[in-house]
């Protein structure tokens, strides 16, 4: 190929991986919506309490940085916890609850029912929304 | 499971391998341009040596991430004109990507090398696309590559025995 084509080639490429970043940078921990009751399995959930899940790994480059925001706002809600579960070893957690990237967190009612998830890093402001509609803690409020 | 994380290493400064991520993205893309335009010429051409110096150092950065050249650079000048971190990163992630970009570009330069066309520019661009979406976004591909490899049954199988 001759230059002019390859430094075309080139272009494109850079233009795809910006194209890629932004889509995914847009995309990244939106709240989902959720109906379903979570298996507690495994999961180190106490029942009955309303719950932050993290999914994460030991090659998650992010999840440390939820893991402080959602500890930290875990810990001024007397009944909200925050709890951590480590996939690295886990392949079977990661299918049951269908995560396919990490961080992935998971808010689930004192029901055990799915109240929100969220694929990617979420915004403290979405998290605390999800939080807030819950009836558990609008009464203690 | 666990409630809390795991002993982790000594954390790094988040920036390096940003910084790291953004030379393997230029060196990616000289190699994918220097491979488009060697297209059909000899077989050891300027993109394969460079494809060899780029694997070379993926491997150097999984076996001694802090004694990399882009580590040891960012540490001795970028670093010292920069205010300090905010927080440390666990240094695993960046170099298990590391080792995912060894992989890519390691079977571009086996599959160039027993003639399949095209195997270099396609490697390196592929490598450069999860570099620069490192640097520029702060999205870390290959980290993110682990949980599906573990779905396929490559790695970290079944439960660790309590």
């Amino acid at each position: 190929m001759s230059p002019i084509p390859a430094l075309l080639v080139l272009a494109a490429l850079v233009v795809i991986a910006a194209v890629a970043g932004v889509v995914w940078r847009a995309r990244d921990g939106r709240r989902r919506r959720g109906s379903d009751v979570v298996d507690l399995t495994d999961l180190g959930v106490t029942p009955g309490r309303v719950t932050l899940v993290q999914f994460g790994t030991e090659t998650c480059a992010r999840c440390p940085q939820v893991r402080r925001m959602l500890q930290g706002i875990a810990s001024a809600l007397p009944t909200v916890d925050h709890v951590d579960v480590d996939l690295t070893h886990r392949a079977d957690l990661a299918r049951a609850h269908r995560v396919l990237g990490t961080p992935t967190t998971f808010l689930i009612g004192s029901d055990a029912v799915l109240v929100a998830r969220f694929n990617g890093v979420p915004r403290r402001a979405d998290v605390e929304a999800a939080l807030s509609e819950l009836p558990l803690l609008q009464e203690a409020s | 499971m666990t409630e809390t994380a795991p002993a982790t290493p000594r954390g790094i400064d988040p920036r390096a391998p940003r910084f790291a991520a953004w030379i393997t993205s230029v060196l990616l893309l000289v190699a994918t341009f220097l491979g488009l335009i060697g297209i059909g010429g000899s077989r050891f051409d300027p993109a394969f040596v460079l494809t060899v110096v780029i694997a070379l150092l993926f491997l150097w950065s999984v076996l001694s991430p802090t004694t990399s050249p882009w580590s040891v650079l960012f540490r001795r000048v970028v670093r010292p004109r920069l205010a300090p971190p905010t927080d440390l990163e666990d240094p695993r992630p960046p170099r298990f990507a590391q080792g995912v970009g060894l992989f890519v570009v390691g079977g571009g330069l086996l599959l160039h090398v027993l003639g399949v066309p095209l195997a270099l520019p396609i490697a390196t661009a592929m490598a450069f696309v999860a570099a620069f979406l490192n640097a520029a976004f702060g999205f870390c591909l290959g980290c993110e590559l682990y949980l599906l490899l573990q779905r396929a049954g490559v790695l970290g199988r079944g439960p660790r025995a309590a």
